[in-house]
């Protein structure tokens, strides 16, 4: 019935027009593909998808897609599967080793993380110190771009036991011919090594051992040979000296290995009495910018002083020359006279005679001081066999080369006969960790382990034995030099069972191999006795002051910088980032120049308006060798003669970064670092100097930097008006008061718990920059490049400034002088032609009213319970606000990403690179600020450590980085609410002060006043 | 005795005008069509505006290391283009509630443009602040919201903190005034307007304004009340922002003197960018009937009061940088250091910009012409841009520490923002010249009687004038005038 109905909607439908059908068949024009999408009727009806569920599945996997869009990076985190026994996740294994790398020697500590060193701290139970370079040595292990990574032959990699076949054949058939091969090595001080050598040596008598120290010290060692008959460099025991005269011997920088601990260690102001130091010197060295009293002197005129010297001293009559610094050679050879053997004459010329003059003015003093029996085994190069090989090399006569650890075609004069000569050889092998030209240049390259990978021992001293342990599985193909010459001798012994046994039976004398290994050193007794020889110095001096008295033009002393020392390290983003102590300049060497001579050359430094310093070039010309090389006008340079540093301008296989400075090493010549006749000449173009200080002097603002004599400081009162350590005063009620009476804020009860401070001692600094490195591994500081670091932006947590003295040092000297305003200014902002540094280091202050916390709008730095002032990255937004406030300018902000980031591809940017990072502190993004945070991980470390073994903690227990990388102890951390801390002391000694004490910040850091000993002359 | 002023005084609105020739006058540059000059303006602005964008995403997509600072020098032409801005946006409040409270009627010639330029320019400013931020992303977290982060709070000690409130406070109070005083005008377009759509708009722009005696009464009402609000704001807003600095412990910063004498300097540089901005528009939408020499006179005396207050501040902090005998204010901003040290051009440009040049306007003849207050608007200008950048940049540039003296040099990003904010602040205003009636218009018609040439020269001579409007709204004719009018 009901299918009998029609409906309609219209008239036209009713009456079944065709219009209305054409229309209903137009009603979709084009059919939609349904069933295209879906599949065809069959499987459409056979599946049992209804639509429901289809549009569940679609919107299941709509929903499912959006969540993983959302979804943020994933960073694998791999546990371990089977634990290792002695790792720890989260738990620092630290292991006592030793450091040679051929220049820096050093037992050290060093701590790793899960199976990663991260860093190099001094091992302080061996009396050891640490520098920077030593300190920063943990990072040259991951250098992924430098380090030889497998053996190869000709460009072709190529297996160890190809290798060691067809190279032991290749020996074979040289010792057959009897042609002669060198093994060319850096000085590596170890016994157990030098026995596998003799031992080689007996298996291919035809090898001869030659030792090639890049920057040599053979004419002192030579020197020693004569008089002693020892060839190993003398030691001097300064912490005893009372008078230290010094011809241009940097004994605080790189002669003889350094002597900063025993120095400072004879300059304690609180027991009374400082030994006396006067340095000769024509380049201002760290240890010219420590002295007492420095005297300009260029090289010649040092080489008379020193002659005039012994002169005086012995009675003797040496024909010398008159020189401007006569009076003072006078003055000091009383001052030596009344020391007697409490005095020492050390000189850093690199020349035999004057090295024999110095001993026997030491001689003569019975100088007590100066020990020539446990002597220092670190510069065994020797320059005549050195030279010898090179020309024997070029004639053909060298059968085969076998090179280890060494860059002749870098750092020899002569490179270009080594390079001619090298090609005559028949069998060249390179064994080298790092990438060179040498290595390069050879048709066998062998991959050694860096020393943090190897097994070993050294013997720096003819005391301390010290044991070298690997901190971490090999990163490469790597075998060490002892196990391939072990190997090659046909010997089948492990060298870890060869050194075992060796330390064993010749050096332990039945103490347990274990123990040492732990300890990392063991002390043996010194049975050699050196016996002088009755040699006649009058003729060494004789010509010495002939070979001085014909000298003209400029002179160059040639000189190591504290950052890359001989230029081993240059592929090392963090030394290269170091700036050096007296430049405050990073990524460059450059000549050191008078202001006299730069005014009269017409060289300059302007500051630009973005802050940085450019410089002119000069051409600098010697012995017929040229190098084209800025200028740095340096105060205190003697005129007449100029400094450039060694170890730069290194560029085969290192980051195009790091290819910075001029090759110097052309015009080493003879290894003497002093070279007479050169010629300088303004060349066009200017260089762009990455400096880190502008400002060179205090500007008349001395309670920043206090400074007294040795006199003062026994005999005035600290706070007495015209004290040494006067606190600051401001007006209150019109009354003068001291600044620390009044206060805006309530005081907290900072005696619950413990409170940190940090001492600086500025009497103890010596500006060697230890800590800076120590800080830049332990808290993970960014480096930033050479082009930022010149506009103004490294990121060092701590940072030593360094200040010259002008002139005219107050306001009231120019008052006096009769200077306007305007040229007061003038007048205490120039440096002194020959001006007294200090050295000030300067992190965070941790101040417990803190300027920055106040202006944070987000509350991102705050200050903790325990006196630290702390940074919440993660809350920072980035204003920089507190970075204004800060009087001291020590927060850091990141401009930039420097970790993943291509524009800075140092060691943040590549897998190995990263390893060094210290797991416990945070890697900071982009647009937050961030600053020195005394340490709190390992201040946090510590409390947990004595939480978990329920005890208190120790009495200085407590270390940051930097205290504990600080060689000679001028920082002291510690917790003043604990009475036994030494810093508790310290922080109430009447040397101590605070920076901008008038501001009342009430810093944590704690300064104790430079005293200088000026009063004994 | 409201329509009675003295004939003395010069008129505020010349020619002989009816309140039909004003609403004319005023709505011609909305109804009419933007000549070639608007346009190559717009066009240029728009450029400026663009390319300042492009520095603002660099910046943001890079890292604030694109910009000139270091690390001694962690503010400059970001901070400077920031108070800068902001002292800018002082004269729009300054003259719609100040002069409003002092019943002074000259001001309604210029209010609603002085107020668009105070809302533009608060624009700008309230850019710096974010964009300056290393991590802009977060740039809320300075708002004291509750939130899931844990027990994070705002750190209400900070001045930057205040800033946000007063910046915000300020920004809204002007927009709501400024909006307020729009309704009656918008309302009159609304009315003229053919256009649907341009109907639709100014339909919802005007809040269905009726012109009712409640709602003139409650305008008025309205007006009073957001003055009263608005004044104390004239003072806050530039005290704040003087915290910033006077708070800090920087020599040179630390100043107790900069409340008074930011303020004073606001509203000079404010009145500066008035004339600037008065100076090209009565030219380009011919409103030199509305905007006189007298108006230019009135502002300029206000320029001279308010540069004498900095002049005398700039004098008290050399003076104190010398009387002081600290070696650390020996390199403040305005001290014999800053003078002779690097930054001695920056030091002379404040100099002669602010000082010297403004000086000019003691003689009548400079103060009444019009190109001569132009150009010395320009000069102050550039001059107050400079003591925000000397204040900032040489007093980072000589920090406590000698070691830690450095100095800043702008990279092209960072004039390419600054010139971007000036691009589009033009921008906003000349969009604001062709939409917005630029004179209060309602409020200048409550003053054409007794303020107007014609009336004015009426009334001198004797002649009444009692307003005569039929009740079809029609001026009933009454005089020659009028009569052309409905002609």
């Amino acid at each position: 019935m009901a299918s009998d109905k029609k409906y309609w909607q219209s008239v036209e439908e009713l009456t079944n027009s065709s219009f209305v059908e054409t229309l209903s068949k137009n009603e979709f024009v084009k059919e939609i593909a349904t069933d295209e999408f879906l599949g065809d009727k069959e499987t459409l009806s056979t599946s049992s998808t209804t639509r429901r569920d289809f549009l569940k599945y679609v919107g299941f996997t709509t929903a499912a897609a959006t969540l993983a869009a959302c979804e943020g990076p994933v960073v694998k985190s791999i546990p371990y599967v089977v634990k290792p026994n002695d790792i720890i996740a989260g738990v620092a294994d630290w292991y006592a080793t030793s450091m040679a790398d051929g220049y820096d020697f050093a037992n050290i500590l060093v701590k790793t993380r899960e199976g990663r060193p991260i860093q190099i701290m001094p091992n302080k139970d061996a009396n050891a110190t640490t520098s920077a370079r030593v300190q920063a040595a943990v990072l040259s292990l991951y250098d992924e771009k430098l380090r030889l990574k497998e053996p190869s032959k000709g460009g072709k990699n190529i297996s160890w036991s190809d290798a060691d076949k067809e190279i032991g054949a290749a020996l074979l058939k040289l010792k057959d011919s009897n042609s002669p091969v060198v093994l060319l090595t850096g000085t590596m001080a170890s016994p157990s090594t030098d026995k596998i050598i003799q031992e080689f040596i007996v298996q291919y008598p035809n090898v001869k051992h030659i030792i090639y120290d890049a920057v040599s010290e053979s004419a002192t060692t030579d020197a020693m040979m004569m008089i002693y008959g020892k060839r190993a460099l003398p030691n001097y025991h300064l912490d005893k000296a009372k008078t230290i005269v010094s011809f241009g011997a940097d004994f605080l920088g790189d002669f003889h290995g350094g002597f900063e601990k025993q120095y400072v260690a004879g300059r304690r102001p609180e027991t009374g009495s400082m030994s006396y130091h006067i340095q000769f010197e024509s380049n201002m060295s760290l240890t010219g910018a420590n002295a007492d009293k420095r005297i300009v002197a260029k090289p010649s005129d040092q080489i008379f002083a020193l002659v005039n010297l012994f002169n005086t001293i012995t009675g003797s009559n040496i024909p010398s020359k008159a020189t401007p610094v006569d009076a003072q050679v006078k003055q000091m050879a009383s001052e030596l006279k009344k020391a007697g053997s409490k005095g020492v004459v050390l000189t850093g010329i690199n020349d035999k005679n004057a090295q024999l003059v110095a001993l026997a003015i030491n001689k003569a003093l019975n100088s007590e001081i100066i020990d020539v029996n446990n002597t220092l085994n670190i510069r065994q190069g020797n320059d005549s066999e050195v030279a010898q090989f090179v020309i024997d090399l070029k004639a053909g006569k060298i059968g085969g080369l076998i090179t280890y650890n060494v860059n002749p075609l870098y750092s020899l004069t002569n490179s270009a006969d080594f390079a001619e000569g090298l090609k005559k050889v028949s069998l060249s092998v390179a064994l080298s960790t790092e990438n060179n030209e040498t290595v390069d240049a050879s048709n066998y390259v062998l991959p050694t382990s860096h020393f943090l990978e190897s097994w070993g021992d050294t013997q720096f001293n003819e005391v301390t034995y010290g044991l070298m342990q690997p901190t971490i599985q090999l990163l490469f193909k790597t075998r060490q030099l002892q196990d391939t010459l072990l190997t090659w001798s046909g010997n089948t012994t492990k060298y870890y069972d060869y050194l075992k046994a060796f330390a064993t039976n010749t050096i332990l004398g039945g103490s347990s191999w274990n123990t040492a290994l732990h300890n990392g050193f063991f002390i043996k007794e010194n049975t050699s006795v050196a016996i002088a020889s009755e040699i006649s110095i009058v003729d060494a001096a004789m010509q010495l002051s002939t070979l001085a008295k014909k000298v003209s033009g400029f002179e160059l002393n040639l000189y190591t910088m504290t950052g890359l020392g001989d230029g081993k390290q240059a592929n090392n983003p963090w030394l290269q980032e170091f700036p050096d102590p007296i430049t405050r300049t990073s990524w460059d060497n450059y000549l050191t120049m008078s202001m006299a001579d730069a005014k009269e050359l017409g060289f300059s430094n302007p500051v630009k308006d973005n802050g940085a310093i450019d410089g002119d070039y000069a051409k600098v010309s010697v012995n017929g060798k040229e190098v084209i090389v800025p200028v740095m006008i340096q105060p205190g340079q003697a005129k007449g003669s100029v400094g450039l540093a060694l170890g730069f301008g290194r560029t085969f296989g290192l980051k195009e970064e790091m290819q910075v400075g001029v090759n110097a090493y052309p015009l080493y010549k003879n290894s003497n670092n002093i070279q007479f006749g050169v010629t300088i000449e303004k060349v066009s173009g200017t260089h762009k100097f990455a400096c880190t200080q502008v400002q060179k002097t205090i500007a008349g603002r001395h309670d920043i930097l206090k400074v007294a004599s040795l006199k003062e400081y026994k005999t005035v009162e600290p706070k007495d008006h015209h004290g040494w350590n006067k606190p600051s005063y401001v007006s209150y009620d019109h009354n003068e008061v001291e600044a620390n009476t009044i206060d805006l804020w309530d005081e907290h009860n900072r005696e619950l718990g413990h409170h940190f401070n940090l001492s600086i001692d500025l009497t103890s600094c010596t500006g060697c920059g230890a800590c800076i490195v120590a800080c830049h591994a332990e808290n993970n500081v960014p480096v930033v490049g050479k082009n930022e670091v010149r506009v103004g932006r490294d990121m060092h947590w701590l940072r030593i400034d360094r200040y010259y003295s002008s002139e005219v040092e107050t306001r009231e000297e120019a008052k006096e002088k009769g200077l306007s305003r305007g040229d007061t200014y003038k007048a205490l902002e120039t440096e002194a032609e020959n001006p007294e540094v200090t050295f000030q280091p300067m992190m965070c202050q941790h101040c417990n009213h803190a300027p920055c916390e106040t202006v944070c709008p987000v509350a991102a730095t705050t200050h903790g319970r325990q006196g630290q002032n702390q940074m919440t990255y993660n809350r920072c937004v980035g204003t920089r606000y507190c970075a204004n406030n800060c009087p001291y300018r020590v927060r850091r902000f990141n401009w930039f990403n420097y970790a993943n980031n291509n524009e800075f591809d140092f060691y943040m940017n590549n897998e190995y690179g990263k390893m060094v990072l210290n797991p416990d502190v945070v890697v900071r993004s982009r647009g937050v600020m961030e600053k020195c945070s005394m340490c709190i991980q390992m201040t946090q470390a510590t409390i947990l450590k004595a939480k978990k073994e329920g005890r208190a903690v120790n009495t200085d227990e407590f270390e940051t980085a930097c205290s504990s990388a600080c060689t000679t102890g001028a920082l002291v951390f510690g917790d003043v609410n604990n009475k036994q801390d030494k810093v508790s002391a310290l922080a109430k000694d009447k040397r101590a002060y605070n920076v901008l004490d008038y501001l009342q910040t009430k810093p944590n850091v704690v300064y104790q006043v430079k005293i200088k000993n000026t009063n004994e002359a | 005795m409201s329509h009675y002023e003295a004939s003395i005084r010069e008129p505020l609105i010349l020619g002989d005008k009816n309140y039909h020739d004003i609403t004319e006058d005023i709505v011609k540059p909305i109804e009419g069509k933007a000549n070639k000059h608007w346009y190559m303006a717009f066009y240029i602005s728009l450029a400026a505006m663009l390319w300042g964008f492009g520095c603002i995403f660099y910046t943001v997509g890079t890292g604030i290391g694109v910009w000139g600072l270091s690390k001694n020098i962690g503010w400059a032409w970001d901070i400077t283009n920031f108070v800068w801005w902001v002292g800018i946006g002082h004269a729009g409040t300054l003259i719609s509630a100040v002069l409003l409270l002092f019943r002074q009627k000259w001001r309604m010639a210029i209010n609603r443009s002085a107020e668009a330029m105070t809302i533009f320019a608060v624009f700008q400013a309230g850019l710096f602040p974010i964009i300056h931020m290393g991590r802009p992303w977060n740039a809320y977290w300075v708002l004291p919201i509750p939130n899931q982060f844990g027990s994070l709070w705002v750190n209400f000690n900070s001045p930057l903190l205040w800033d946000v409130f007063a910046i915000s406070t300020y920004l809204s109070v002007s927009l709501v005034f400024w909006w307020t005083g729009l309704l009656p005008d918008f309302a009159m377009i609304r009315d003229r307007a053919v256009k649907p759509f341009q109907k639709k708009i100014y339909s919802l722009l005007s809040f269905g304004w009726s012109g009712r005696a409640k709602d003139w009464q409650r305008f008025e009402e309205v007006s009073l009340v957001l003055a009263g609000l608005a004044t104390p704001l004239v003072l806050s807003v530039h005290t704040i922002v003087s915290m910033d600095f006077a708070t800090s412990i920087n020599p040179g910063w630390h100043s107790t003197i900069f409340p008074p004498y930011f303020v004073a300097g606001a509203i000079f540089s404010g009145f500066a960018m008035v004339q600037t901005l008065l100076g090209i528009m009565r030219k380009v939408t011919n409103m030199e009937d509305y905007i006189t020499r007298m108006h230019i006179e009135y502002m300029n005396i206000v320029i001279i009061l308010t540069g004498g207050i900095v002049a005398v501040a700039y004098a008290t902090e050399f003076f104190i940088a010398w009387y002081t005998g600290s070696p650390y204010e020996n390199y403040t901003y305005l001290s014999v250091g800053a003078a002779t040290g690097p930054y001695s051009w920056a030091f002379w440009s404040l100099m002669i910009f602010n000082i010297m040049i403004p000086q000019l306007l003691w003689i009548k003849k400079f103060r009444r012409s019009f190109i001569v207050s132009f150009i010395i608007s320009i000069a102050i200008n550039i001059g107050m841009w400079f003591e925000r950048f000397d204040i900032i940049a040489i007093v980072l540039s000589k920090g406590h520490l000698p070691s830690t003296w450095w100095r800043f040099e702008p990279t092209f990003v960072d004039v390419g923002i600054f010139i971007g904010t000036i691009g589009f602040f033009f921008v906003l205003f000349l969009l604001y010249a062709r939409t917005f009636p630029v004179i209060a218009q309602a409020e200048v018609k409550t003053i054409l009687k007794s303020s107007g040439e014609f009336y004015k020269k009426r009334s001198a001579q004797g002649i009444a004038t009692k307003p005569a409007i039929n009740i079809a709204g029609n001026v009933v004719i009454n005089d020659k005038s009028d009569k052309k009018d409905i002609e």
